[in-house]
C-alpha cells in the first residue's frame, strides 16, 4: 500500500514537471512551423534565422486569415513592407520613403505591374541587407539574384540557362562583356547615375552607358552601391576604391594616390632636371663664345 | 656637304618615327584611362579602342625591329663590347654632367660602326629587350582578362598585370622624355633629329680628338671601335 502511494506520487510529480515544459515549448515554437517544415514548404528555418527578419514571429506579417487551416487569406491580403518600414531611415542610402518613391517611379511599377511590391525582388524570409555583407562580390551576387529571378528565368533549368545566355548576349556593347556581366551589379547601370537609391530601375533605353562612371576615381560602384564597405576601405593605404580591388581590377577606379603622386613627382623632377641641364648648356655655350 | 650614315636605313627611320607616334598615342590614351579623364570626343570606350589598336600595331612594329636586328644587321649596335662598362659608363656620365657644359668632345661620337654610346646602349638594351616586351605581353594579356589567373603574388590577377603594364608604361614614358632631350646633344641641337629623319647629318660628322683611355673601347676613335659586324651576328 505504501509502495503504491509512492508510485502515484512519482507519476504525479512527473506530470507536474513535464506539463510546464510542454506548455513552454508551445509558447515559443510558432505553430506555423508544425506544418511549414523545410520539406513541406518553402521556408528554410536555417536561412530564415540569418535573415534581417529572423527576430519576428510569422504572425507579424502573416496577420489575419493565416491562423487557421486552411488559410482564409492570401499573400495579397498581407500588409506591405512599407507599412512597417515607412519613415525608417537606416542610413543616408537606406531611407525607406525614398526607396518607396524610387520603386513607384521605376519601370517595374510603370510598365510591368502597378502593384509591384518589395517582395517581388526581396525575399522577406531570407533577406540580408548589403550593409551586413563584408564582401562586395557577395553583395553583388545577392543583388543580381533578385534580377535574374525574373530576367533569366525559364520553366526548366535548361530554359534558365538559355534565358541567361540571351540576357548576357544583350550586353555585348561592353568590351570583355562576359566579365562585365559576371563582375558587375545590374543596378549599377540600370538605375539613374548619381542617385543614391538603387530602386529606381530605368527602362533599357535609359541604361547608363558611360564607362567612366565606374572606371573613375569616384566610381559609382563605391559611391552608390557598396557605400558601407567603401567608407571603411576607400582610404586604406591610399588605394581609391580599395574594396573593389579585393574582387576585380577596374582601370581608372583602382589606383593608389601615393603612387600617383610619386609618379607625378618623379616626372616633374625629371622635367626640372632636364630644364636645368638645358639652360646650363646654353649659358655655358654663351660663356665659351665670349671667352 | 651631306654625309650619309648607313646606320640609319629607311626601314629603321620609318620604324622609329612610327614607334614614336604610336607611343605618344598610347601614352595619351593610357593616361586618360588611368586618371579617367577621357577626352570628350573619345570617351573612355574610345580611349580603350584606340589604345588597343595602337598597342597591336606597336607589337607588329616591334616584330619589325626584331627582324631588323636579327636579319638586317641593326642588332650589332646593341652588343656590349669591351670598355662599354668600364670606362664607358663613367666617361659618358662624366660627359653629360660636366664635359657637355665646357665643350669637351663627345667621348663616343656617332659613326656607322657605333650608333650608341655605352650608357645609351645599356638603356636601350633594358628598354627594348626587357621593359618593352613586358609592356607588350602585359598589354596583350589584359585584352583577355577573363583568362588571367585569379591571383598572382597576393594581388588579384588582373590587378597584377594591369599595375605592371601601367608602371612599366610610365617608366618608358620617362625614358622617352630623356630620349628626346638627349636628341639635342649632337654637334648642334638639331643634328641628331636630322640624322634620324633624313638618315644623314647634313654636315660632316664632328670627330673630336680621342682621349685615349687605357683599354677597351676607345672613345672618339671610330676606326678602333671593336664592334661585331652584321656578318658575325647573322
Amino acid at each position: 500500500m505504501r509502495a503504491a502511494g509512492t508510485f502515484v506520487l512519482l507519476i504525479a510529480s512527473s506530470i507536474w514537471c513535464v506539463l510546464p515544459s510542454a506548455a513552454q515549448k508551445g509558447e515559443h515554437e510558432p505553430p506555423c512551423m508544425e506544418c511549414h517544415q523545410p520539406k513541406d514548404t518553402t521556408i528554410d528555418p536555417v536561412q530564415f534565422s540569418h535573415s534581417v527578419h529572423a527576430a519576428l514571429d510569422c504572425g507579424s506579417c502573416h496577420v489575419e486569415g493565416f491562423n487557421k487551416f486552411p488559410h482564409t487569406s492570401t499573400r495579397a491580403g498581407m500588409p506591405d513592407c512599407i507599412d512597417c518600414h515607412s519613415g525608417a531611415v537606416i542610413s543616408p542610402t537606406i531611407d525607406f520613403d525614398k526607396i518607396s518613391q524610387g520603386v513607384q517611379a521605376s519601370v517595374h511599377v510603370k510598365m510591368v505591374d502597378p502593384a509591384f511590391r518589395c517582395t517581388n525582388c526581396h525575399s522577406p524570409h531570407y533577406f540580408i541587407p548589403a550593409s551586413r555583407m563584408t564582401d562586395a562580390s557577395a553583395a553583388r551576387s545577392a543583388a543580381n539574384k533578385s534580377c535574374l529571378g525574373c530576367h533569366a528565368a525559364g520553366d526548366t533549368p535548361a530554359a534558365n540557362d538559355l534565358a541567361l545566355e540571351e540576357l548576357v548576349e544583350k550586353h555585348r556593347l561592353f568590351p570583355h562583356w562576359k566579365l562585365h556581366i559576371q563582375e558587375n551589379a545590374c543596378i549599377a547601370c540600370h538605375t539613374p547615375r548619381g542617385e543614391q537609391t538603387v530602386h529606381l530601375i530605368l527602362p533599357k533605353s535609359e541604361a547608363l552607358r558611360d564607362c567612366a562612371a565606374c572606371h573613375g576615381k569616384n566610381s559609382l560602384l563605391t559611391t552608390k552601391l557598396y557605400t558601407h564597405l567603401a567608407l571603411k576601405e576607400r582610404t586604406e593605404r591610399g588605394w581609391a576604391n580599395a574594396m573593389l580591388f579585393n574582387n576585380a581590377y577596374l582601370t581608372g577606379a583602382i589606383r593608389n594616390r601615393w603612387l600617383d603622386w610619386a609618379t607625378l613627382g618623379l616626372a616633374a623632377l625629371l622635367v626640372l632636371g632636364i630644364a636645368a641641364h638645358g639652360v646650363g648648356r646654353w649659358l655655358f655655350a654663351i660663356l665659351r663664345r665670349r671667352s | 656637304m651631306r654625309r650619309e650614315l648607313g646606320a640609319y636605313p629607311l626601314w629603321l627611320r620609318l620604324w622609329h618615327w612610327s614607334n614614336a607616334v604610336l607611343f605618344v598615342v598610347l601614352l595619351i590614351t593610357g593616361l586618360s584611362m588611368h586618371y579617367s579623364r577621357p577626352a570628350p570626343s573619345l570617351g573612355f570606350r574610345g580611349d580603350v579602342l584606340i589604345h588597343n589598336a595602337a598597342g597591336a600595331v606597336l607589337t607588329l612594329f616591334y616584330c619589325l625591329f626584331l627582324y631588323g636586328n636579327l636579319r638586317l644587321g641593326n642588332g650589332r649596335y646593341y652588343h656590349i663590347v669591351a670598355g662599354d662598362i668600364e670606362p664607358g659608363l663613367l666617361l659618358q656620365t662624366r660627359y653629360y654632367l660636366w664635359g657637355i657644359f665646357v665643350g669637351s668632345p663627345h667621348p663616343y661620337p656617332h659613326s656607322e660602326q657605333r650608333k650608341f654610346n655605352p650608357l645609351q646602349k645599356l638603356f636601350y638594351l633594358a628598354v627594348m629587350y626587357l621593359l618593352f616586351p613586358i609592356l607588350t605581353v602585359t598589354g596583350w594579356a589584359l585584352l583577355s582578362p577573363g583568362r588571367l589567373p585569379e591571383a598572382m603574388f597576393g594581388v588579384p590577377g588582373i590587378g597584377f598585370w594591369a599595375l605592371a603594364h601601367t608602371y612599366i608604361g610610365y617608366f618608358l614614358s620617362l625614358f622617352m622624355v630623356i630620349h628626346v632631350y638627349l636628341g639635342t646633344t649632337g654637334t648642334t641641337p638639331g643634328q641628331l633629329f636630322r640624322l634620324m629623319w633624313f638618315g644623314e647629318t647634313g654636315r660632316p660628322e664632328h670627330l673630336p680628338t680621342p682621349r685615349s683611355p687605357d683599354s677597351g673601347d676607345r672613345p672618339g676613335n671610330r676606326d678602333s671601335v671593336p664592334v661585331t659586324t652584321p656578318e658575325e651576328h647573322i
